[in-house]
């Protein structure tokens, strides 16, 4: 809410500078937004009187000036030609500053002296709408009253500021001047005086004039109207344009003006319509029938559907209720009979209204916010003093009030000790009562227990934890001293899913790697990208409906996306390599299109590239996190578009996906501008997580030496190690200690199509040292397994 | 004989004394004291010596023989210490020459920040809890004093993705979910993503990060809020920072304030960070509205409780003065290896 300090001051004494008065009212609760003082801009410019004009000895259109400047006579040099003897004209003196930024020195102009500058309506900055006359072609030529040396501020009314002070949704009371007076007025201590609302009438009946109708009391709980006749159309008077323009609206006529002065200084939105537009002299407040059209005042045109609140005529729409009147009823130069409204409109239709529509207004702002329904009359009644004060109309007799009950002041009775209860300091009860009595909640006490009759304009007061921050607000926050919680101590735990992934990332930092954090969302083409089917289940993703832009668009379903797009930024920005995870979830619905909350699975992601990173890197990165949940892990060959069809691997744990990794398809790598080998990882850390070790229980040490054997062997090149593995495990038996591949070759020296692989096992008993027999025996029963899965002993 | 003795350790002695290395003194020892040495070879003379002689000279040999030993002992340490220093000399270093580095990555500063802070309130019993991204337009808006038509609905652009479905705007949807399912004494934190419709710039994303703290017990007042944020704010700004309670408004606390701490740039005199004012803005908080608490069981008039949510991006930010939020997300290597 943007006021002028001088605004303000119509209504309270302000006994402060304005710095203090703003730091008080923002530890009152209402924060200051900005605080621009008018004056700031000019400096040493005054109203000088031309005495003496003479033309410049070398120029045909300068003239020299004599200017009376209050104390002294000028010589001012000048080239407009409007300046004349005995003009008043703003004259910037020498060292002055100017709005438009220019810095005015003495000097010669053509060898002439002169001592300053005679200055345009536009060289400070001003049009007729500040001053009259400001507008012309030359010099600004002043009102012949003003006082031959005042200072231009002085006279322009710039010693004041405007102060912007930032309204909490609690507070729609205090969105108008009145409102912030009443506070200003608290955290002052000082005098608040009401405007008047005296105004004379000049007979007739309003019922002659006009049918007012509310169908939609459940959206309009109040209409109130009045007619004024005889309307003398002019311009307001320069108070009253000031007010309107602090508050950054355009004044426009008397009329307008004081409508939207009543809303500034009061809170309530008011609209007048032209009599003569309202045909057959009825208005009806309903809802607006599907399709039906308006054109507004600011000539656009509105289809309109039933939720949408009018104010009708007995043919058309005439108003969109709250938000904006309409042109064919608007008030001209002409009009002479006006019909002026004040109402409560419900304040979620202004707004589903103003929000389908586009359109947002000083008025539908307040209503969205609400307006206090006892505060309408109040409102008319200020408009109708206005009237009376500008005297620019006849306010014909009666009242149109059509409303459904007004509802009266609400009684709340709290103990002032469970006040001092919440927020933990000793207030004496005769402050509370204070407190709550200048901020208008009328409080008496008794034996401790308030009494407090709450008008409807504090809609937002409803119990003690209300009370409190009223009460709080004014006596200081300051008063809030921290201690230590008065409560049992407690012990902090961490969620398991959060030390696991904890864990984790601390296992992959002390790998090299970085942790990456990206959106949750992801462009609705990612999966086309990936070349992920359209029957994958990863296809149904959870849609926003109101993204930002596509590439925001879906919740994502993986990681590999995010990750490649890191992986991507970095590589365009020639890092040579990069080593990197991303801990997130995805978010799988349960239904589409969802009606419940997606399941949010846990899920991570590992991205490599350069640095020789391989595909086996990346898969010791996956086996030392799955290890730390799980042993007995088998990987198998990957069916992923996205990825080396030869070179991915899903790691598996009981019939159930841990992990899919490997190197990224180089067609998808090179979508994402990554034309080198790119490595991904895919960790489903939600299945992951359901394993775990369990408490670990010591194994006595070994008592009896091990026994090393390596086995060196040929088989076709396509054959899994795992397999031999496996073979290996087998013959050995439960003599088995760990079984190490130590060597795979192929090239020269080995048959083509053929691969040699090494392996070293060792074996141990727990009951005695081995023989040489044992290892012989256990050591045939390998080769024979081996030999069974086609690998031969090598010599 | 005993003087041949004497000579004969006399040489030993000699002889060890100018040996130059390792292998000179062994050859020494074989010299003399070897089985086929000179020592040894007197000693089989001894049969020759009558028996009054046999025992003094056989107890002058065992004597100079051990004189030779402990010379030769002696000798060799002051030789191995001789080579230790020579090898030693050799080996020196160029000791500004880089060191080898094991390369170790680095958690994002979101995380290392929410570290810091989990740890702060996990010291004064705050359980770290979770809460879904996707909430209902209950747990988000209604159970927290926002009915549909409240204007505080404004305050926040909201991503819908379905009708009363929608991605949390803040992190209080949790404590909704946490005073549901846990009775008082409750002190909870819960960190989490949040969601807006702001357009990407420097100081708007539509992604972020909260952290909200619920406390609920008996006789919970504003000043044990006040004592936790102190606690808070020390750890986090430095031992001397300042808290200040300034009134504000959101629809799930009552009384509301803004919390601001002394700048810790500045010491609260006023600069640039602070824009003069001494003072930043850090979260918001409140005592718990009582319609939120009897929304969720728990009667206001027993227990009171207080709650604050903190901007993680925003602590993150000023603390590693990272001008631009954008930097957080683009996770470019150059940025994630400063921290």
């Amino acid at each position: 809410m943007k006021v002028s300090l001088s605004w303000l001051k119509r209504y309270v004494d302000i006994n402060v500078p304005v710095e203090e008065l703003c730091d008080r009212m923002t530890l009152a609760g209402f924060e200051i937004e900005e605080c621009v003082d008018l004056s700031a801009n000019m400096s040493n410019v005054v109203v000088g009187k031309v005495v003496k004009m003479e033309r410049h000895p070398d120029s045909d259109h300068l003239w020299i000036c004599q200017v009376d400047v209050g104390d002294r006579v000028e010589q001012i040099v000048t080239g407009a030609q409007n300046v004349f003897e005995g003009a008043l004209v703003p004259a910037a003196l020498h060292d002055s500053h100017l709005p438009n930024g220019a810095h005015i020195k003495k000097g010669k102009l053509r060898g002439v002296e002169s001592n300053g500058m005679l200055c345009s309506g536009e060289e400070l900055m001003l049009t007729d709408a500040d001053y009259e006359g400001a507008s012309i072609y030359g010099i600004m030529i002043m009102n012949k009253n003003e006082t031959v040396g005042a200072d231009m501020r002085e006279v322009l009314g710039l010693f004041d500021w405007i102060i912007d002070f930032k309204i909490t949704a609690n507070r729609p009371d205090c969105q108008c001047a009145l409102g912030v007076a009443k506070e200003v007025a608290v955290v002052l201590g000082t005098k608040f005086s009401e405007p008047t609302t005296d105004y004379k009438t000049s007979g007739e009946d309003i019922n002659d004039y006009i049918k007012v109708s509310v169908k939609d009391y459940d959206l309009c709980p109040r209409y109130l109207g009045r007619v004024v006749k005889n309307v003398r159309i002019g311009e307001s008077p320069e108070w009253l344009k000031k007010c309107v323009s602090a508050a950054g609206m355009r004044p426009i006529n008397n009329i307008v003006d004081i409508t939207n002065f009543v809303m500034l200084e009061t809170g309530q939105p008011m609209h007048a319509f032209d009599y003569r537009d309202i045909k057959n002299s009825e208005i009806i407040v309903r809802r607006a029938t599907d399709g039906e059209m308006i054109t507004t005042l600011d000539e656009k045109e509105h289809t309109l559907t039933s939720e949408m609140l009018v104010i009708a005529d007995g043919e058309n729409p005439s108003c969109l209720a709250g938000i904006m009147g309409g042109l064919n009823s608007e008030i001209k130069d002409d009009t002479t009979t006006i019909f002026f409204e004040a109402a409560k409109f419900r304040r979620d239709n202004v707004r589903k209204t103003g929000r389908a529509l586009g359109m947002r207004t000083e008025s539908s702002a307040r209503f969205e916010r609400g307006v206090d329904i006892n505060n309408v009359e109040y409102a008319m009644n200020r408009a109708l003093s206005l009237i009376s004060e500008l005297d620019c109309g006849d306010i014909v007799d009666g009242v149109i009030d059509l409303n459904e009950g007004l509802p009266a002041p609400r009684t709340l009775n709290v103990k002032a000790s469970d006040i001092c209860a919440l927020v933990g300091v000793e207030v004496p009860t005769e402050k509370i009562v204070e407190i709550l009595n200048s901020l208008h909640l009328a409080t008496t006490e008794q034996n401790g227990m308030l009494t407090v009759s709450v008008p409807s304009i504090r809609d937002d007061v409803e119990g003690k934890a209300d009370l409190a921050e009223e009460v709080m607000r004014i006596y200081g926050y300051d008063h809030i001293i921290g201690k230590p919680m008065n409560s049992v101590i407690m012990r902090g735990k961490k969620l398991p899913e959060r030390i696991n992934a904890d864990k984790i990332k601390s296992l992959l930092v002390g790998k090299g790697l970085y942790e990456a954090v990206t959106y949750s969302f992801i462009g609705s083409k990612a999966l086309d990208t990936l070349g992920i089917s359209e029957n994958d289940e990863r296809r149904n993703a959870v849609k926003l409906l109101n993204p930002l832009g596509d590439e925001y668009s879906v919740m994502r379903t993986q990681l590999v996306t995010s990750m490649l797009t890191v992986l991507a930024t970095n590589y365009n920005r020639k890092q040579p390599a990069a080593a990197m995870f991303e801990v997130s979830k995805v978010f799988v619905p349960k239904q589409l299109p969802v009606t419940e909350q997606p399941l949010e699975v846990p899920q991570m992601s590992i991205g490599l590239y350069g640095n020789d990173a391989d595909f086996f890197t990346l898969k010791g990165f996956v086996e030392d996190i799955l290890d730390i949940f799980c042993d007995g892990v088998s990987y198998e060959r990957a069916n992923e578009n996205y990825y080396h069809p030869g070179r991915s691997a899903v790691a598996v744990k009981d019939g159930k996906t841990l992990a899919v990794f490997g190197e990224i398809h180089p067609a998808v790598a090179e979508k994402y501008g990554l034309d080198t080998k790119t490595y991904v990882a895919e960790i489903k850390l939600g299945t992951l997580y359901e394993f775990s070790r369990g408490p670990v229980i010591f194994a006595p040490l070994p008592k009896f030496p091990a026994i090393e054997r390596d086995f060196a062997m040929l088989c076709d090149a396509s054959l899994p190690v795992a397999t031999l593995e496996s073979a290996i495990r087998q013959g050995a038996g439960k003599l088995l200690e760990k079984v190490e591949l130590f060597d795979v070759y192929m090239g020269e020296q080995i048959e083509k199509g053929k691969k040699s692989v090494a392996y070293r096992v060792t074996l141990r008993s727990k009951e005695a040292t081995l023989t040489d027999e044992d290892s012989a025996k256990i050591s045939k029963k390998i080769i024979n397994r081996l030999e069974s899965v086609g690998a031969v002993l090598r010599g | 004989m005993k003087q041949q003795l004497e000579q004969i350790k006399n040489q030993a002695i000699e002889e060890l004394k100018s040996a130059a290395d390792l292998k000179a003194v062994d050859d020494v020892r074989v010299k003399y004291l070897g089985k086929k040495g000179e020592l040894t070879a007197i000693l089989k003379q001894m049969g020759g010596l009558s028996p009054e002689e046999r025992p003094i000279v056989g107890q002058l040999a065992n004597k100079i023989r051990a004189e030779i030993e402990e010379t030769l002992t002696e000798t060799l340490a002051t030789l191995k210490d001789k080579e230790t220093e020579q090898r030693l000399a050799a080996e020196t270093l160029d000791i500004t020459m880089p060191g080898k580095k094991t390369a170790e990555g680095g958690l994002h500063p979101l995380s290392i920040v929410l570290d810091d802070m989990i740890d702060i309130f996990r010291s004064m019993g705050f359980d770290i809890v979770d809460g879904p991204e996707v909430e209902t337009d209950y747990y988000n808006f209604e159970a927290l004093n926002v009915p549909a038509d409240h204007p505080a609905r404004d305050m926040q652009d909201t991503f819908y993705l379905a009708e009363g479905l929608l991605l949390r705007t803040q992190t209080s949807a949790a404590q909704i979910r946490t005073m549901e399912t846990r009775k008082p004494p409750i002190r909870i934190l819960c960190p989490g993503r949040v969601y807006r419709a702001d357009e990407v710039d420097a100081t708007h994303s539509p992604v972020f990060h909260q952290i909200e703290g619920l406390v609920v017990d008996k006789g919970i007042t504003m000043c044990d809020l006040k004592g936790v944020l102190e606690q808070f704010a020390r750890e986090i700004y430095g031992p001397e920072t300042k808290v200040k309670f300034r009134p504000s408004f959101f629809p799930f606390t009552e009384p509301s304030v803004e919390v601001d701490v002394s700048c810790s740039e500045c010491g609260g005199v006023g600069c640039r960070v602070c824009k003069g004012s001494g003072w930043i803005e850090i979260l918001g908080a409140g005592m718990v509205h009582p319609r939120v608490l009897s929304a969720c069981g728990i009667d206001p008039e027993e227990y009171s409780g207080f709650a604050f949510g903190i901007g993680l991006d925003r602590i993150t930010t000023t603390r590693y003065k990272i001008s631009d939020i954008r930097n957080l997300f683009e996770n470019d290597l150059r940025f994630l290896e400063q921290f």
